[in-house]
């Protein structure tokens, strides 16, 4: 591999960029892609390769029409947004940093959003609509709303849908996701939009107490992160 | 209390009026106060001149009565003094939580809030332009 090839690559994963290199197994060249941002160009089945490796998040040898290469995906980190820094995100909080990712609680109000109440677990006092535009969110960003309180929630939410993240979820019973979604609408999103919103949030295994919900959500949200089939929920 | 009657028209067009909404190039002073409880706040920056607020400008993340409170004082504030402002606190505070008179004269408008008076968790939504207000003050001349 060249020089330039590595830095170019050390640049991307700096930047938060999901990068894949590819190296020709055959010759040992070593190709930079950009799966989400380049054009297809003059390899449209390499970058359909890229692309789908790095959805995926697996490095591996794949057949392309110019011979083998290995791709080596370099995703940025998997950053989930909580916003409420409620009683379920004392537990939801350290499950999400035991699974790897990268954890943020938002919560404006400062008397839940205190460090005491979230030991080691990386708080910010603001409002969700500036926190969110100041984390900058990207395809490898889950938002998670619990506050029930829509002042604080919808902003979160809406920030959510104008951005690429992978898993929006918003905790609350069938009669407020209701009210929410018409809320939504009422803000100019899609239907489409408005489905991307998981709620009632998490898998529908009859969770009951804050720890048990807190496994409910983030198995819903590692199922979207790899693409699993996870039951919906039913209208029942 | 009914929501309608805290709410009233006057409160409402005085929140949507929003005066004074906005930043201050080169403040002399400023000031943030948040409310723990209910995440809402409210930054304000003055500018004075003989000792007098020349120019005031707030921003506010939060409920009407805050936005309105707000508003009043981005019409009332400029052209007083410290003083002024910190006695016309102390009176909408004595207004809210002892149920003294509104002041007529120059603070008569502070009436549109009377009807918080019996809703006591929302009198600091009301006072907390104030305080902030007062902060900056302080820094100012300090």
């Amino acid at each position: 591999m060249k020089k330039e090839t590595l830095a170019e690559v050390l640049r991307d994963i700096a930047a938060k960029r999901s990068v894949v290199l590819s190296t020709d197994l055959r010759t040992g060249e070593g190709r930079v892609v950009h799966p989400f941002e380049d054009p297809p160009g003059a390899e449209p089945a390499l970058a359909a390769l890229a692309r789908e490796a790095a959805s995926r998040d697996a490095s591996g040898v794949v057949e392309t029409p110019a011979g083998k290469v290995f791709l080596r995906v370099f995703n940025p980190p998997v950053r989930v947004i909580v916003v409420g820094a409620v009683h379920i995100a004392q537990s939801f909080a350290p499950m999400v940093r035991q699974a790897g990712y990268d954890v943020l609680v938002v919560d404006p109000r400062r008397s839940f959003a205190s460090p005491e109440r979230f030991d080691g677990i990386p708080l910010v006092s603001e409002w969700p609509d500036e926190a969110l535009a100041r984390a900058g969110l990207d395809r490898r960003t889950a938002v998670v709303t619990m506050t029930h309180d829509p002042k604080i929630d919808d902003p979160a939410l809406a920030a959510a849908l104008r951005s690429d993240a992978f898993y929006v979820g918003a905790l609350g019973s069938k009669k407020t996701q209701a009210a929410r979604r018409e809320r939504l609408r009422a803000m100019g999103f899609t239907d489409a939009d408005v489905a991307r919103v998981h709620g009632p949030v998490g898998l529908p295994i009859n969770a009951a107490t804050p720890g048990e919900i807190a496994v409910s959500i983030l198995s819903e949200l590692v199922g979207a992160l790899r693409g699993a089939a996870t039951p919906a929920r039913t209208a029942a | 209390m009914t929501g309608d009657a805290l709410y009233h028209d006057a409160l409402l067009r005085l929140a949507r009026a929003a005066r004074g909404a906005g930043r201050l190039e080169a403040p002399d002073g400023s000031a943030t106060r948040d409310n723990p409880l209910c995440g809402d706040r409210v930054s304000v920056e003055v500018r004075l001149r003989d000792g007098r607020v020349a120019a005031l400008a707030h921003r506010v993340r939060g409920c009407v009565l805050c936005e309105a409170s707000a508003s009043l004082l981005g019409e009332a504030a400029p052209g007083r003094t410290g003083a002024d402002l910190s006695a016309a606190r102390d009176r909408l505070a004595a207004m809210l939580r002892n149920g003294a008179p509104p002041p007529d004269g120059d603070w008569s408008g502070l009436s549109v809030f009377t009807p918080v008076r019996a809703v006591p968790s929302r009198h600091d939504c009301v006072l907390m332009p104030f305080d902030a207000l007062v902060d900056a003050l302080g820094r100012a001349r300090g």
